[in-house]
């Protein structure tokens, strides 16, 4: 095939670009389609992202005037604000560990015993608007007047205590990413043949033995994505500690990185607070889509 | 044994002695388990409403017992916010379906070397954390493109954040969509843009309206980037909401607009599933 086409090409050697955009329409015309997102994208998330890099280099505001080169801001960062990222680190850790102990029995049920899926569906909706409406909520719950109050008194327990809290943030954040954790175990627990319990079962396994060294195993690569998804979302997380937490929840970057950068006027420390954030849900997220393959399988 | 010391035949002995106690004993202990099990379920549906049916009721209670008149407020004072929320949603889908659908296209249909590659940098916005996309878009967008604290710069913010989600499903709509109807749309005459406008458009209908569906519930209740990004003329609803709820949080009109937008988002939301159902929404944001 390539022997008979290559003497036509030897007959027209001056049909240069043109002769060439002829034999590769398919893929010009493709590309052109392809314009509009990856001129976007390429504006407003690469350039933004490597600018951001490049002002994390610099002191404080000077990139745009006389740019002072240094790592002054990384060290920074190493020397008082690592306590902050921990607390980052630590919060999201936790919520997704908390979304892992809550989430797989939900899914497991949901996907094995439950027939009214789409309510459960509907009901799930409501933390996905965001955890802006979600911590105002609790807020609201914890008031010292609200509906969780008689209950909480009964308990022992002082309403406003829980309002500004750790186990409150912790919640709220674990609420906001429970879904994502959910779905992603009940993708893969459905995957799983209820046949293979029900072996296990008649083989003599007790309940705890078939869910340790047969349906865990089997679902283990939705537990590893559905813990890195939540953790990826978490890291970033703004709102909860605000609302809900104490100074010492209110340390998390994000908020660290709002008051340096946008009421301070600090680009260069806050950009290397953005890098280090970035680095990280990279790395979570990475590593997450070699686990689940994607939800495209590219 | 495994099944706690007793052989096989000892344990189906013991149960043809006494056969009704026994199987009364695993029905009962079967129906409390279930009984658990969907108690379990509904009791995280409840914790996952909890929030919004307190804010609901906390905008319901005024001074003067329970009336709708903080609602006022949200058709009053924060009308304009709600509007521009509206404007900018509305926006933001239209330039979503210009940019996703040729994309969408070339993905699918045409030999694009480096797919994997090309797909990873146009999702990127939606891996960056919101602070991380609001500090470097603040940065880029003051010194530049000098398009601080302008609608525009909002308006780019949510599109580069949310086409993505246009994007997955239509992909996966045109990979569901054989090629067959396009040749045959072509062998009986039709041109590119009348196979495209009478024959792919209608059948792509569900995975744009999930994409269109993804942008509205994001960029409707977007408010971080917003917070970055956003000058003083441009407060969005849940802007509005995030400002109230630092300033003036107990006042029950700020609840009347939370649920509002939780309202209008679920009922949205609701719509979707009852006339397309979740098909399409599989891998994104939503389910």
């Amino acid at each position: 095939m390539a022997g008979s086409v290559r003497p036509l090409a030897v007959e027209r050697p001056r049909a240069g670009l043109a002769s060439w955009l002829r034999e590769h329409r398919q893929l010009v015309s493709g590309l052109g389609l392809l314009l509009p997102a990856f001129l976007t994208s390429l504006l407003l998330s690469v350039v933004p992202l490597v600018y951001l890099v490049r002002v994390s280099l610099t002191r404080e505001a000077t990139f745009f005037f006389t740019a002072e080169h240094t790592v002054e801001n990384y060290r920074t960062i190493a020397e008082r604000y690592l306590p902050n990222l921990w607390e980052t680190i630590y919060l999201a850790g936790l919520s997704s560990l908390l979304d892992l102990i809550v989430g797989y029995p939900f899914a497991y049920i949901l996907v094995r015993k439950v027939r009214y899926r789409d309510l459960v569906r509907a009901t799930m909706m409501f933390p996905l608007f965001g955890p802006l409406y979600l911590s105002l909520g609790m807020h609201y719950l914890f008031l010292p007047n609200g509906p969780l109050a008689p209950a909480l008194n009964l308990l022992g327990i002082d309403g406003t205590s829980l309002l500004y809290s750790l186990p409150s943030v912790l919640f709220a954040m674990a609420i906001f990413t429970l879904p994502f954790m959910v779905m992603n175990i009940g993708a893969a627990l459905s995957n799983v043949d209820p046949m293979l319990e029900e072996t296990a079962t008649c083989l003599g396994a007790q309940p705890w033995q078939t869910f340790w060294r047969v349906l865990f195993p089997l679902s283990r690569s939705g537990v590893l994505a559905g813990l890195l998804m939540c953790f990826g979302w978490n890291l970033g997380v703004y709102v909860q500690p605000l609302v809900l937490g104490t100074i010492s929840e209110q340390r998390v970057l994000a908020i660290a990185l709002y008051q340096k950068g946008v009421i301070q006027f600090d680009y260069g420390l806050a950009a290397a607070m953005g890098v280090v954030l970035m680095a990280l849900a990279f790395g979570v997220t990475w590593l997450s889509l070699r686990l689940s393959r994607g939800a495209l399988g590219a | 044994m495994v099944t706690g010391g007793k052989t096989l035949a000892e344990r189906r002995d013991s149960v043809a002695r006494r056969p009704r106690l026994w199987t009364s004993v695993v029905r009962q202990r079967r129906r409390i388990l279930d009984l658990v099990q969907h108690g379990y379920i509904w009791l995280w549906m409840l914790i996952f409403v909890l929030p919004f049916l307190t804010t609901f009721a906390y905008s319901l209670r005024t001074s003067d017992g329970i009336s709708l008149s903080p609602y006022q407020h949200v058709f009053g004072s924060f009308k304009d916010n709600l509007l521009l929320s509206f404007e900018v949603t509305v926006i933001s889908i239209v330039l979503n379906l210009l940019v996703a659908l040729p994309a969408a296209y070339a993905i699918v249909r045409f030999p694009i070397p480096g797919k994997g590659l090309l797909l990873s940098i146009l999702n990127l916005a939606l891996y960056t954390p919101a602070a991380v996309m609001g500090i470097s878009l603040v940065i880029v967008y003051n010194f530049l493109f000098h398009i601080a604290q302008s609608l525009t710069g909002l308006i780019g913010a949510y599109v580069v954040g949310t086409y993505p989600l246009m994007l997955i499903p239509i992909i996966v709509a045109l990979r569901d969509l054989p090629q067959v109807y396009e040749e045959a749309a072509r062998c009986l005459g039709a041109n590119r843009l009348q196979t495209l406008f009478r024959v792919e458009l209608p059948l792509l209908g569900p995975g744009i309206s999930a994409g269109i569906l993804l942008t509205f519930v994001i960029v409707f209740n977007e408010f971080l980037v917003t917070l970055f990004v956003a000058g003083p003329g441009n407060t969005t609803a849940a802007l509005r909401v995030f400002n109230l709820t630092r300033t003036a949080g107990i006042q029950p009109s700020t609840a009347a607009l939370a649920s509002t937008m939780q309202i209008v988002s679920f009922v949205v939301v609701i719509a979707f599933f009852r006339f397309f159902g979740s098909r399409y929404l599989k891998g994104t944001y939503l389910i």
